[in-house]
């Protein structure tokens, strides 16, 4: 199979750097170019030493490489529609980060200008790719556990604001400066934009789709933040299935500016577990243990050191066989907005102080 | 199941543009043929990846100034001889050092007790035992305790191993820790067998390495063994220095 030339744009995301050893060592791939948004992301960027020329301006990148055909667009959520359309305007095929935007009139132009381009667009959701996910499908599906009731699950992380601010800017991270609710200082674009994966699996793992959704924010850990970074979310789904979510930046953070050792205060900085209750029995995972421990440098407190699967490969397995293949991505746009429109009414639900249906 | 291993191995050779080789297995070890039928013994457990991780901190300056590996293993499937030669080449792997001696003290073939000196000054002490009933996975753990930090692969607080996964149904209790996507569906050993062939074979100058430092563990189990009938401490330098 011939490989698919692929680049990087924006390069501000937080999951920017986790695509840089799958690039590299994919043999369906051949990483041409990446480009940053700006001077800093391309400082940042450099510091990997990956190799690939980098750039500043889309359009000298694909005057030096007109062959690119796909694109993976790590980038801020305000920047995802023009670069998205820049792409589809070239047919070039898109991965898109997992927050596309919350606008659903901008969304369903996205869906839109895709479809008449006939592109691939695969939202990045990796935790489809992790294998302790890939087993909790298989247990659900075997009917071991039978009907599902209920679904606890958390999605809690230190906050990357300080390494990628513009996860704390309510414009960048949700598009436009939304206030929480009358009264309340903070605006929409915190803790609940960085973490959709458990609004997304809970309609994998059921079926089915959300009916309502209750949620509430608790006052911020980082007082300085003008997002909101501690919340929950209750509510029920289309079969009955009851949820309650934690997506949370609960978790404390040295405010270093680029991710790396001693990164975290708490000792595991990013946490995925279920708690799942069927009509046979329950089970719990940790989709992110167990891993290694260590109290040394560089800040002499416990530390959790990772030892989970790279799901990224996964992830760009799938992007590389739909394209070519001409298959429909199973994390693809129309399938994500289901998921947006719920993370949506939780915010509707913040400010409204009551229950909203999805 | 070494049909599945070369199809899985076969697959990522594929994908990752491996050079060619196959895996073996006789009644104890597992072996990676290469062209020309060289055989090269797989020092598995060198593919998990808690140990690469561990092996990480010692080596990129997380820990300063280590003294001490507290290593334990036990098990109902395997020999004594194996446990000593896995927990004894994963010092090698983690330390870089050759073994300066040992003493051993064993009850029989059930247990054995070691205190390790290495070339390069780090002491160990190994927990062995053959005695847990054959349907329980094996119980192990690895403490590295440095002048700066001390790391390990099992949580404060835990005294047994953690499952990603547990579920409770009438049929009683499971566990589940998949460790491999691309592997999915391989028992964990045959996994590590699969990556540690991939190592072998993504970076060939290990070879002559991983032939050493198995000849090494082999020495170290001896040794053990022969520290334990005479109650004696027994030097290894000279073994070492002739391989």
């Amino acid at each position: 199979m011939k490989p698919v030339k692929i680049a990087m744009m924006g390069m501000n995301h937080g999951h920017t750097r986790k695509y840089y050893q799958t690039l590299r060592e994919n043999k369906k791939l051949q990483w041409v170019a990446s480009c940053a948004e700006d001077e800093k992301a391309k400082e940042v960027y450099e510091l990997y030493k990956n190799g690939v020329p980098c750039y500043l301006d889309p359009e000298e990148m694909l005057a030096d490489h007109p062959d690119i055909e796909a694109v993976v667009i790590a980038s801020a959520n305000d920047r995802h529609y023009g670069q998205m359309k820049f792409c589809a305007e070239r047919g070039i095929h898109i991965l898109s980060m997992k927050i596309p935007t919350f606008d659903l009139e901008e969304y369903d132009r996205m869906i839109e200008m895709v479809d008449r381009a006939k592109i691939v667009c695969q939202v990045e959701l990796e935790m489809h790719y992790n294998p302790v996910v890939q087993r909790l499908k298989e247990v659900i599906a075997s009917g071991e556990l039978g009907k599902i009731l209920s679904i606890q699950a958390t999605n809690i992380t230190l906050s990357p604001v300080w390494a990628f601010p513009w996860q704390g800017v309510p414009e960048a991270s949700y598009g436009k400066r939304v206030p929480l609710k009358d009264g309340d200082s903070r605006f929409r674009g915190g803790a609940l934009c960085d973490h959709p994966h458990i609004f997304d699996m809970v309609r994998w793992l059921t079926g089915a789709e959300f009916e309502y959704v209750f949620a509430q924010t608790a006052p911020n850990l980082r007082e300085d933040l003008v997002v909101e970074d501690m919340l929950a979310a209750v509510g029920k789904m289309t079969d009955g299935t009851s949820f309650l979510f934690d997506p949370s930046w609960s978790r404390m953070e040295e405010r270093i500016p680029v991710p790396g050792p001693g990164w975290e205060v708490f000792p595991k900085r990013m946490e995925v577990n279920f708690t799942i209750t069927g009509e046979k029995g329950m089970l719990q995972c940790d989709c992110f243990g167990p891993n290694v421990f260590h109290n040394g440098a560089p800040n002499d407190r416990l530390t959790v050191q990772y030892t989970y699967f790279d799901e990224w490969i996964g992830l760009i397995d799938e992007f590389v066989d739909c394209i070519r293949n001409n298959k429909q991505p199973k994390i693809n746009l129309k399938w994500h907005r289901h998921t947006i429109e719920c993370m949506n009414a939780c915010y509707r639900s913040i400010a409204r102080n009551q229950c909203v249906r999805v | 199941m070494i049909e599945k291993m070369n199809d899985a191995l076969a697959f990522l050779r594929e994908k990752y543009g491996f050079a060619d080789g196959y895996i073996e297995k006789d009644a104890r070890n597992y072996f990676l043929v290469l062209p020309g039928e060289k055989r090269v013994q797989l020092l598995f457990w060198r593919a998990e990846r808690r140990f690469i991780e561990l092996k990480k901190i010692i080596e990129d300056g997380t820990l300063e100034r280590v003294s001490t590996f507290r290593f334990a293993h036990f098990s109902g499937k395997k020999s004594m001889e194996e446990l000593l030669f896995t927990e004894l080449d994963i010092l090698r792997y983690f330390s870089g050092s050759t073994v300066e001696s040992i003493f051993a003290v064993m009850t029989g073939n059930a247990v054995c007790n070691l205190i390790v000196r290495l070339a390069n000054g780090m002491s160990c002490t190994v927990e062995c035992g053959v005695k847990l009933p054959p349907e329980k996975d094996d119980i192990d753990r690895h403490e590295i305790i440095a002048g700066r930090g001390t790391a390990s692969d099992r949580m404060v607080d835990t005294q047994v191993p953690q499952s990603s996964m547990y579920l409770w149904t009438e049929n009683g209790e499971k566990r589940f820790t998949d460790v491999d996507m691309e592997l999915f569906g391989l028992p964990d050993e045959a996994v590590f067998v699969v990556r540690s062939a991939c190592m072998l074979l993504g970076n060939p100058e290990l070879v002559q390495d991983w032939e050493k430092d198995a000849i090494m563990a082999e020495n170290a189990v001896r040794a053990a063994l022969e520290s334990s009938s005479s109650s004696q401490i027994v030097f290894t330098g000279k073994r070492e220095s002739e391989i």
